[in-house]
C-alpha cells in the first residue's frame, strides 16, 4: 500500500453536510488538507429540533458542493484521491443515504475503493488525528444524539463501559433551551445563560448515581426542570431572566455532576488494565460545554489520565473525522463494495448486550 | 424495487455498462428521474447522479417523471401519476410541448383545475392514473413511447448542452413539520 494515504471524506448523518480531505503518510502526523462543514441549524430553527426529511433534503442539494468545496480547499484533484470514506450509519436514514449514494457516484466515476465508516467510530478516533493518541484508551462520546463511555483499544475495537438508557445530553440541553425560551442548538445558548445563574437554587436529581456502573439517564432530569419551570410560571405567570439563568445553571450542574462522577467509574474500570499512556478523551459536541469539560478535565486529573478535548469544531459533526476513520480501516486493508448499505442503527460494540432499542431494527446502542 | 435501492443501484449501473460495451468514462451526461415520487427513492438517484456527474466532469440532467411520460406523445397531453393520501400529482404541456405548473389534486378537483384545457378529446392523459383521469376529462389515453429510464436518458442527451442546473428532487409538497405547539415561557420583567 501507498505510503501516504489522501482520503476524502463525507458525513451527513444528522444536520450538517460535510466533505474533508485527510492526508497521512504511514506512521506520520495526519494533515487535515480540508473540513467544510455546512449547517443546517437555520432551516431546522422553527421547529424546536431537527426535523428528518428537511435534513435529507438539504443534503442531497449540499453534498457534492462540499465535496467540490473540500477539493478544492486542499488544491486537490479526485485523482490526488487515495479511497472515499462516507458515514454509513448510525444517523437519521434519510442524510445517511445521500451520503452512501453520493460516495458510491464518486468511487465509481473516480475508480476509487470506498470505505465505510460508522459515525461513532469517527468520534472515537478523533483523539488519534488530532493529537495521535496510543491504543487503549477511554473516550467519553457526549453528543446530541450519543452518550456512551467506550474502551478504544483498536481502529475496528471498542468496549462500551456504559451509556445512556434514554436521552443524551445534547438532547437534553435542547430541550431545556425550548422548554425556557431560549434559542435553538440548546448547548450554547443554556450554557450563555447559566452563567448569570446560581447553580445551587433548584435541587435537581441526579439520575442513576445512585447505582452502580457506568450507565446514564437524562430524561427524568429534563421533566424535573420542567415541572419546576411550571411551579414558577404558576406562581408568577412567568420566568424572570433570573428563574431562566438560574434554572439553565442547576440543570447544567446535575448534568456536570452525573458525567464527572460517571466519568470517574469509567476511569477507574480503564485504570484497572494498566494501561501504559493513560489518556481520556472527550468528543461530541456537548464537550464544547466549559464547565462539563472542566468537570472532566479534573476528573482525569485525580485519575492520572491525560485529559483530552479535541477544538470544537472536530468535537462536532465533521467528515475530516470519517475521512481519518475511512483512513485508518482503509490502512487495515479494509474496502467497501457498492453495495455497502445506510444502516440507521450501528451500534460501536456489537458484542455488548444492547441498551437500547431492538426489535426488527436492532439495537441503538 | 422497494427495499434496497440503495444496494442495488451500482451493480445495476455497472451490469447495464458491461453490456453496453463501455466504460463509466464513455459517457458524456447523467440523466436522472427526479420524481415525483418516493421521496427516498428519488433521493437515491439523484445523489448518485450528483456523485458521478462530480467524479466524470460531466453534467448531470434532471428529467421529471412528467417529462418522461409526455415525451413522444400526442399534445397536448396531461401526464398523470399518483401521488400519497388519494391525490394525483399532474403536470399539462400545450400544443407547443412547454409544461404548465405540476399539481398536487383529488379527482374530484381535476376538472375545475383544468378548466383551460381542451376538451372533447383534443388532450391526451398519459401515464399510470391516465385512465381514471381521461374519463373525468372526456379526453383519450395513450400510452408512453418508451419506458421511462429510455425517455429520461434519451431527454437529457438533448439538454446536455443546455443544462445549467444540478438535478434535484421534485418535491410536491413541503416536508411534513410543524413548530412546537407550546409556547414558550413568557419573560418577566
Amino acid at each position: 500500500m501507498a505510503d501516504t494515504l489522501t482520503v476524502l471524506g463525507l458525513e451527513s448523518s444528522c444536520d450538517d453536510t460535510a466533505a474533508a480531505v485527510v492526508r497521512q503518510r504511514a506512521g506520520g502526523r495526519p494533515e487535515i488538507l480540508s473540513s467544510i462543514v455546512a449547517g443546517q441549524t437555520e432551516l431546522h430553527a422553527a421547529f424546536g429540533g431537527v426535523v428528518p426529511e428537511i435534513a435529507a433534503r438539504a443534503h442531497v442539494e449540499k453534498l457534492d458542493l462540499c465535496v467540490e468545496a473540500a477539493l478544492s480547499e486542499a488544491g486537490l484533484r479526485l485523482s490526488a484521491i487515495d479511497a472515499v470514506a462516507v458515514t454509513a450509519g448510525p444517523g437519521l436514514i434519510g442524510g445517511l443515504l445521500a451520503g452512501v449514494m453520493m460516495a458510491k457516484g464518486i468511487a465509481a466515476g473516480a475508480g476509487l475503493p470506498l470505505v465505510g465508516v460508522n459515525h461513532l467510530a469517527g468520534h472515537a478516533l478523533t483523539p488519534r488525528l488530532t493529537d495521535g493518541l496510543a491504543f487503549p484508551y477511554l473516550v467519553l462520546l457526549v453528543s446530541g444524539g450519543h452518550c456512551q463511555f467506550l474502551m478504544a483499544r483498536g481502529v475496528e475495537d471498542f468496549t462500551r463501559l456504559g451509556g445512556t438508557i434514554d436521552d443524551a445530553p445534547g438532547e437534553a440541553f435542547d430541550k431545556t433551551a425550548r422548554i425556557l425560551g431560549l434559542p435553538q442548538p440548546g448547548g450554547p445558548s443554556v450554557e450563555a445563560a447559566a452563567r448569570a445563574g446560581d447553580p445551587r437554587r433548584f435541587a435537581l436529581p441526579r439520575p442513576l448515581l445512585d447505582r452502580p456502573g457506568c450507565d446514564l439517564s437524562f430524561s427524568g432530569l429534563k421533566t424535573a426542570l420542567l415541572r419546576e419551570r411550571d411551579r414558577l410560571m404558576e406562581a408568577q405567570g412567568g420566568l424572570t431572566e433570573q428563574d431562566r439563568a438560574d434554572l439553565c445553571a442547576s440543570f447544567q450542574a446535575a448534568v456536570t455532576e452525573v458525567l464527572a462522577e460517571k466519568s470517574r467509574r469509567a476511569l477507574a474500570l480503564y485504570m484497572a488494565e494498566a494501561p501504559a499512556e493513560p489518556a481520556f478523551a472527550v468528543a461530541g459536541g456537548v464537550a464544547a460545554n466549559a464547565t462539563i469539560r472542566a468537570a472532566l478535565e479534573a476528573v482525569a486529573a485525580e485519575a492520572g489520565a491525560r485529559f483530552l478535548a479535541p477544538p470544537l469544531s472536530l468535537c462536532t459533526d465533521n467528515a475530516a473525522m470519517i475521512a481519518w476513520a475511512g483512513l485508518e480501516r482503509f490502512r487495515l486493508g479494509r474496502r467497501d463494495d457498492m453495495t455497502l448499505s445506510a444502516r440507521p442503527r450501528w451500534p460501536l460494540d456489537a458484542a455488548s448486550p444492547a441498551m437500547l432499542g431492538g426489535g426488527k431494527r436492532g439495537a441503538k446502542a | 424495487m422497494g427495499r434496497g435501492q440503495a444496494e442495488r443501484l451500482f451493480p445495476m449501473l455497472e451490469g447495464l455498462l458491461k453490456q453496453a460495451g463501455i466504460a463509466w468514462r464513455d459517457l458524456d451526461g447523467i440523466g436522472v428521474g427526479t420524481g415525483p415520487g418516493n421521496f427516498t427513492g428519488v433521493r437515491i438517484a439523484v445523489a448518485a447522479a450528483r456523485g458521478l456527474a462530480l467524479a466524470l466532469e460531466v453534467p448531470a440532467v434532471g428529467v421529471t417523471m412528467f417529462e418522461a411520460l409526455a415525451a413522444g406523445a400526442p399534445l397536448p397531453a396531461l401526464a398523470c401519476l399518483p401521488a400519497p393520501r388519494g391525490q394525483l400529482a399532474l403536470q399539462l404541456f400545450g400544443a407547443g410541448g412547454a409544461g404548465s405548473e405540476p399539481f398536487l389534486a383529488t379527482p374530484d378537483e381535476v376538472p375545475a383545475r383544468l378548466a383551460e384545457a381542451p376538451g372533447g378529446g383534443a388532450l391526451t392523459c398519459i401515464g399510470p392514473e391516465a385512465g381514471r383521469i381521461a374519463a373525468l376529462l372526456d379526453a383519450s389515453v395513450a400510452l408512453p413511447v418508451a419506458n421511462p429510464a429510455v425517455a429520461i436518458a434519451r431527454i437529457a442527451a438533448a439538454r446536455l448542452e443546455t443544462v445549467r442546473e444540478r438535478p434535484r428532487p421534485l418535491y410536491l409538497r413541503p416536508a411534513d413539520a410543524a413548530p412546537p405547539k407550546e409556547a414558550p415561557p413568557a419573560i418577566l420583567p
